[in-house]
């Protein structure tokens, strides 16, 4: 997954013309020149605003996106650091992967929002189990980018070692963390999208502090205003969030450039 | 991991684990080692299903969300192929255009749930504008990045051996880019899975995804278990059942490892 995407940062780089924005800006303002009407289904741009600048005023909006980015970040964070450890145990054993290979195989192609009733039944309705829920759906990607890997760390960089007399700790800073980085970079690509949405979903299924519960009850109300103001506002933390991490990921592919691991 | 390889070569370690964790499973609920109300054995879950089966009703729900996901993914294989060749052949466009497309990609598309409750109400409508959304993106741009990213060279062979422009298009532009568009449809349809279950979860009471609410909510653990069985081995499936067919139909576009 996601490996043809190298050519859409090729593309990126003739991207950055702001001309590019033109059809969404037009499209705006037609809505907002044709609709100035009170429709209940398609309420024009400046009633987004206005929605919006309600919930801030009451201070629930300003609540609700820090529980619902802290979430994503924590939960993220938690999904990290058990992939990548359990990515590296059967990564480095031929066994451990084979044997684990079809279980892991079974819940990884569980779409994740299955578990959600499951997890709602277990633990209840609270931080803890939003959690759970996202960081092990998240979690899959990077256990398997990690795993594989440590797998494809050709021979002859660990014959080399050995014959250095690296020790266990220069083996690992030198050949592992090289080889490793780049993939782990990649599973939390696809990570990240995946922990927004299941962070909205549980909001929105249980109605718990966050940002999806304030669209789950702007849309019960009828605050069609509100819909779309939440709507866009859900769209720029999914924009920042990936830009953000963008950054961070080429900050941090400088320091270990990728190599090719499927020699 | 090695779905291609899986079929010619079982892997029987693999399966004893799955089997192991399954007896294991059964035996603490069987002792009562693990006391939670709601957490059935292996065997009920397996009778539960059997129940929900001869009901009919399982088999309802299966193909209410297979046929949602076959709809949702046309249209956005429809839409995101015709949109990402124009981008891809057209500069222009694809100037004046493609920072819009960038806002709007990350969208998650869970958030547009409480959209399509608003303008149709728990309806089939709503699972569609939840389940395609999100999935003309990866089509769309694998098929522009296809596109554009034909060597230029292979145009001017064309033109060398003048051939008309369509049929370079015909001929070697789309067979070109042709492994790159398969990759988005792939990842697509695993992504129109996940957003119909989302959306009968949230947005349309039918199908799979309702079923594992419907039954938790009616406290049958057993039966929500047997659903949630269900989705993951439809899963499974639906991954080896489209990797199998595009590595028996196209094989230069499968990966060597799995994923």
């Amino acid at each position: 997954m996601g490996i043809r995407f190298a050519s859409i940062r090729q593309l990126m780089s003739e991207f950055p013309s702001p001309r590019g924005l033109l059809p969404a800006i037009v499209l705006l303002v037609l809505w907002q020149i044709f609709q100035s009407g009170n429709s209940p289904y398609f309420p024009p741009p400046s009633t987004w605003w206005t929605g919006l600048i309600q919930l801030a005023a009451g201070g629930r909006l300003l609540t609700a996106s820090v529980a619902t980015i802290q979430t994503i970040v924590v939960g993220l964070v938690l999904a990290i650091v058990s992939g990548v450890l359990i990515g590296v145990l059967i990564g480095m054993s031929q066994q451990a992967s084979r044997a684990l290979g079809p279980l892991l195989e079974f819940c990884r192609a569980m779409p994740p929002p299955a578990i959600v009733p499951l997890a709602i039944l277990f633990l209840g309705y609270d931080a803890r189990m939003k959690l759970t829920i996202v960081a092990l759906s998240a979690m899959w990607p990077i256990l398997l980018n990690t795993s594989s890997a440590i797998q494809h760390i050709h021979p002859i960089l660990l014959d080399v070692s050995t014959s250095l007399r690296l020790s266990v700790f220069e083996r690992v800073r030198l050949i592992v963390i090289p080889s490793v980085v780049p993939a782990i970079l990649l599973g939390i690509r696809i990570a990240l999208p995946l922990t927004i949405v299941l962070t909205l979903l549980v909001e929105i299924l249980t109605s718990i502090e966050g940002i999806g519960a304030l669209m789950i009850a702007a849309q019960r109300n009828f605050q069609s205003g509100q819909v779309y103001g939440l709507l866009v506002l859900v769209g720029m933390f999914g924009f920042l969030l990936n830009n953000a991490f963008s950054i961070v990921q080429a900050v941090i592919l400088r320091r270990w450039p990728p190599r090719n691991v499927q020699a | 991991m090695a779905s291609g390889r899986a079929v010619s070569r079982i892997n029987w370690p693999g399966l004893a684990v799955l089997a192991l964790v399954l007896l294991a499973w059964e035996a603490v609920v069987r002792a009562g080692v693990i006391d939670f109300e709601f957490f059935p054995a292996p065997s009920a879950i397996l009778a539960g299903g059997i129940e929900l089966a001869k009901d009919g009703i399982l088999l309802q729900d299966l193909l209410h969300t297979l046929l949602s996901i076959a709809i949702g993914w046309s249209i956005a294989m429809l839409i995101g192929i015709s949109v990402g060749l124009l981008l891809g052949f057209s500069p222009l466009v694809r100037r004046y255009s493609l920072a819009s497309i960038e806002v709007l990609r990350p969208m998650p598309g869970i958030a547009f749930a409480p959209l399509g409750l608003l303008l149709f109400g728990f309806s089939l409508q709503t699972e569609l504008v939840v389940t395609v959304l999100p999935t003309v993106w990866p089509v769309m741009i694998n098929t522009m990045g296809g596109i554009a990213n034909v060597q230029p060279r292979l145009a001017d062979v064309g033109r060398t051996f003048r051939l008309s422009r369509h049929e370079i298009i015909r001929h070697l532009l789309l067979p070109a880019a042709l492994p790159s568009i398969i990759v988005g449809a792939r990842i697509s349809l695993g992504l129109a899975l996940v957003m119909a279950i989302v959306a009968e979860i949230v947005g349309n009471p039918e199908g799979l995804g309702y079923g594992i609410v419907r039954e938790q909510q009616a406290l049958h653990p057993e039966a929500m278990f047997a659903y949630i069985a269900v989705v993951g081995v439809l899963g499974v499936i639906l991954n080896a059942g489209v990797l199998g067919l595009t590595s028996l139909l196209w094989p230069a576009t499968v990966p060597r490892r799995g994923m």
